[in-house]
């Protein structure tokens, strides 16, 4: 049954919700259990298209209206003028047990997100920072902001067609990399891979639990 | 009749109205973008040492939680850098009333809890313009408490009240412990150190995580020698270069550190700056409904002056009897400007004096610092100043209402 | 609990806010609502027709979420589905939650990062893909 489908307002949307255990809690409600995964990097780098390669749903969006600081990444700093903008964070959804479900959350990498991406990052189990050989530099916000946050993170690199190749000891240099910070190729349109990046960021984040 | 009032920012004004409202019986929501853990395991915010008559805000409202606890402030001192790393003044004026500075992190994640325990409403949220959008029509008053961040953008800037278009200091605050104390004092006191052209460093008791510390606060004119800590990212860099200008500009307070300082923790740094601003009280969203701005969202000013906090105590404890005495009636537009206005007449003093204080001091103010320095009443009506800025309207500002006052001084001393 | 307005067919803006506004005795929240914390409708005793009934009152958006929540849904999709900006499905799921009317899942995250077990049935799970 389409639940989605029937609602007035959001006609064109099928989108099923969770297939559900047949258990039920005391509260008659299914147990079940979610968490979820970030995407981010600059932009067009291939998130969206990690994220649908993965889930099992057309990748949804939700929007945010934000007013925005001139140049600056730094909380404290004043605002010249009024702007706003626009903020799509699309994400997708996998079942990989009947009572466990993964969210994956694609955000831009850009600075002056970051507003966003503390709630995004709450509770997460961690993060692909993806990157374009092209445009290296593009992903040093997001990755600044995971060492910082603390957050298990992966780099992948996502190959487009003429995209120069690199040493993997040249690419660590020059994205700055911590050692133990894992850096994996990966290719945003096959389903297999995209799950393989996801699944080095589950493995990161157990050596993280271990070390802790 | 309940009325229904979102609060979203949970900071010194948005806590301090939404527990006050919360007592009277409103059903508050408050709206945080972290939650009280994420507060505490977060950066400072601020040096937020509080007067007096702020601190007596907290009291009325039993939220003086940190009275015992919190390092007392019982002066302001001043000294002026000479030429060669010597001190041209240096004097102490007591205040009549103590201060404190309870850091932001310990306050807001208590008064957070505090809140949520006696049944608030709580959504943790980073709340973006589309979002206020809809709150407007779906609440009975909607306030913007979020300080100086983004969504202070809504309201409109006010040119007239705001001479400043431009960050008129860069700010550099480290927390740390093992400051020796002046060996010339028994009491806690905010030290106001003044270095002509260049800038301000003040040294200030307070509290934070791991028990009494102090902060110490570099305010470096723009493009000046002390506007240098823009890329240093690690908390520890941000310390060296504070002691190694310290140990340039400011020797004597160098000294108090030479025993070994240490940064209270991981989160102990600040670096920034920001336009002091005052805005249009009131943010029309495109659905017509108004929404009121609070504290630091239309009255930002530069820290120079330590006023802040004590002008967020003073907006909540204004708003909190305006909405008191608004009873069932609405919440429109008119009524939200002339409560800001009625909180706008209570900080323009301090407003006048912080901006006052960004600018190269006249020659009449230099010579009232200097007079200090023989008589005691100067530095102590200076230091309570802090208190009750209003009071440098009777004998600060004006250059032949100061000369009247040391006369009238002199003439009782002789 | 919903208590009665009393006042119907007033303004339309008192109309939409009173029956929302009206819940008292409030229980804390207690749950971060992250963006995929799982929620759902709570079956009323007598059946789906009569827990929209009970909310005929409600505003359009609540009881959007109430009809979407019938199958269990996360923050983020009630956002999404509903074109309803985050902040929004926020407030109206806790209110929601606070009156007993949705339940809201706890997520792996819920006491900071996902515990070892959690993330070892995760890597079968992305492996079995
Ligand atoms: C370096 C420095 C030193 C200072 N020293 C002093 C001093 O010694 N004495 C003094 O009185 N004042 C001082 N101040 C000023 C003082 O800290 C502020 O004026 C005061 O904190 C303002 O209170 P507020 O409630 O308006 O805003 P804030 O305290 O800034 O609170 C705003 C809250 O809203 C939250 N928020 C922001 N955006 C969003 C969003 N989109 N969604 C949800 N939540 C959001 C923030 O996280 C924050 O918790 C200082 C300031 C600085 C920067
Ligand atoms: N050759 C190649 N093309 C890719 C790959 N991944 C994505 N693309 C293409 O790159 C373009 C951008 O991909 P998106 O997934 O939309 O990128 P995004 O990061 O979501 O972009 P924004 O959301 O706009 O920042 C699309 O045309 C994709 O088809 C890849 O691995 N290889
Ligand atoms: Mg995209």
């Amino acid at each position: 049954m389409d639940y989605a489908g029937s609602e007035p307002g959001v006609a064109g949307l099928h989108v099923p919700p969770l297939a559900v255990p047949n258990q039920r809690r005391s509260d008659g409600t299914p147990p079940i259990t979610s968490t979820k995964i970030v995407v981010s990097g600059g932009f067009g780098v291939g998130k969206t298209t990690l994220v649908a390669s993965v889930s099992e749903i057309e990748p949804l969006t939700t929007e945010s209206v934000m007013t925005v600081m001139s140049e600056s990444t730094d909380r404290l700093d004043g605002l010249p003028d009024k702007t706003t903008t626009t903020v799509a964070m699309d994400f997708g959804r996998v079942t990989l047990e009947s009572d466990l479900v993964l969210y994956l959350f694609g955000t831009p990498g850009q600075g002056r997100f970051q507003f966003m991406w503390d709630d995004l990052v709450r509770g997460a189990v961690g993060a692909i920072v993806m990157v374009d050989t092209r445009r290296v530099e593009e992903c040093f916000p997001a990755i600044d902001y995971f060492e910082r946050s603390g957050l298990p993170f992966v780099v992948a690199i996502n190959m487009f067609d003429g995209s120069p190749m690199y040493e993997e000891s040249d690419l660590r240099d020059a994205l700055s990399l911590r050692p133990e910070t894992p850096l994996i190729e990966c290719d945003a349109r096959n389903r297999r891979s995209s799950a393989e990046a996801l699944a080095q960021v589950v493995v990161h984040a157990l050596r993280m639990v271990g070390a802790r | 009749m309940l009325r229904k009032i979102l609060i979203v920012g949970a900071g010194q004004a948005g806590l301090q109205l939404a527990l006050g409202l919360q007592a009277r019986g409103y059903e508050v929501t408050v709206m945080s973008d972290r939650t009280p853990d994420e507060i505490r395991a977060g950066d400072v915010m601020s040096t937020q040492c509080m007067f007096g008559t702020a601190l007596g805000h907290e009291r009325a409202l039993g939220l003086d939680l940190w009275d015992a606890t919190a390092p007392r402030v019982e002066g302001v001192g001043v000294s002026v850098a000479g030429p060669d790393g010597t001190r041209a003044v240096d004097w102490l004026g007591r205040l009549d009333a103590y201060g404190q500075s309870v850091d932001q992190r310990i306050k807001m994640a208590e008064w957070l809890d505090l809140f949520v325990a006696r049944g608030g409403g709580l959504v943790v949220h980073p709340v973006a313009v589309s979002d206020i959008e809809w709150y407007g029509g779906n609440f009975d008053l909607v306030l913007l408490a979020a300080g100086k961040g983004p969504l202070a953008g809504m309201f409109d800037r006010d040119s007239l009240r705001s001479p400043y278009e431009r960050p008129m200091r860069s700010l550099a605050v480290a927390y740390v412990h093992g400051l020796a104390p002046r060996p010339d004092r028994d009491t806690g006191a905010v030290q106001c150190n003044l270095i002509p052209g260049v800038g301000e460093l003040f040294v200030i008791p307070a509290l934070t995580l791991s028990g009494p510390c102090d902060i110490l606060f570099f305010e470096g004119v723009p493009g000046g020698p002390l506007d240098v800590f823009q890329g240093i990212r690690s908390p520890q860099g941000r310390l060296n270069l504070t002691l190694s200008l310290m140990r340039q500009y400011v020797p004597w307070e160098y000294e108090r550190t030479t025993t070994g300082v240490e940064l209270t923790d991981s989160g102990a740094t600040l670096c920034g700056r920001y336009a002091p601003t005052v805005r249009r009280p009131v943010a029309q969203l495109e659905c017509g409904a108004p929404v009121l701005g609070v504290a630091d969202v239309v009255v930002a000013n530069d820290p120079i002056t330590g006023q802040g906090s004590n002008n967020a105590a003073r907006c909540a404890a204004i708003y909190l009897s305006a909405i008191e005495e608004r009873g069932e009636r609405p919440f429109d537009r008119a009524w939200m400007e002339a409560t800001f206005e009625a909180y706008w007449s209570s900080v323009a003093p301090a407003t006048k004096w912080t901006n006052a204080m960004l600018s190269p001091p006249p020659p009449h103010v230099l010579d009232l610092i200097a007079a200090a320095q023989s008589r005691q009443p100067i530095a102590d009506r200076f230091a309570n100043g802090f208190d009750e800025p209003a009071d440098f309207e009777h004998w600060f500002f004006d250059p032949t209402k100061a000369a009247t006052y040391v006369t009238t001084l002199d003439g009782n001393d002789a | 609990m919903v208590a009665d307005d009393g006042g119907r067919g007033s303004a339309s803006r008192s109309a939409r806010v009173r029956p929302y506004a009206l819940t008292q005795g409030r229980t804390a929240p207690g749950h971060i609502l992250f963006v995929e914390t799982l929620v759902t409708t709570l079956d009323c005793e007598q059946g789906e027709e009569s827990a929209l009934d009970a909310g005929r009152r409600d505003m359009p958006e609540v009881r959007a979420i109430i009809v979407l929540c019938r199958g269990v849904r996360s923050v983020a999709e009630v956002s999404a589905l509903l074109n309803l900006p985050l902040g929004v499905v926020r407030v109206l799921i806790s209110d929601l939650a606070a009156q007993g009317r949705i339940s809201v899942y706890q997520t792996a995250g819920d006491t900071g990062r996902p515990d070892r077990a959690l993330l070892e049935r995760l890597l079968g799970g992305l492996r079995r893909l």
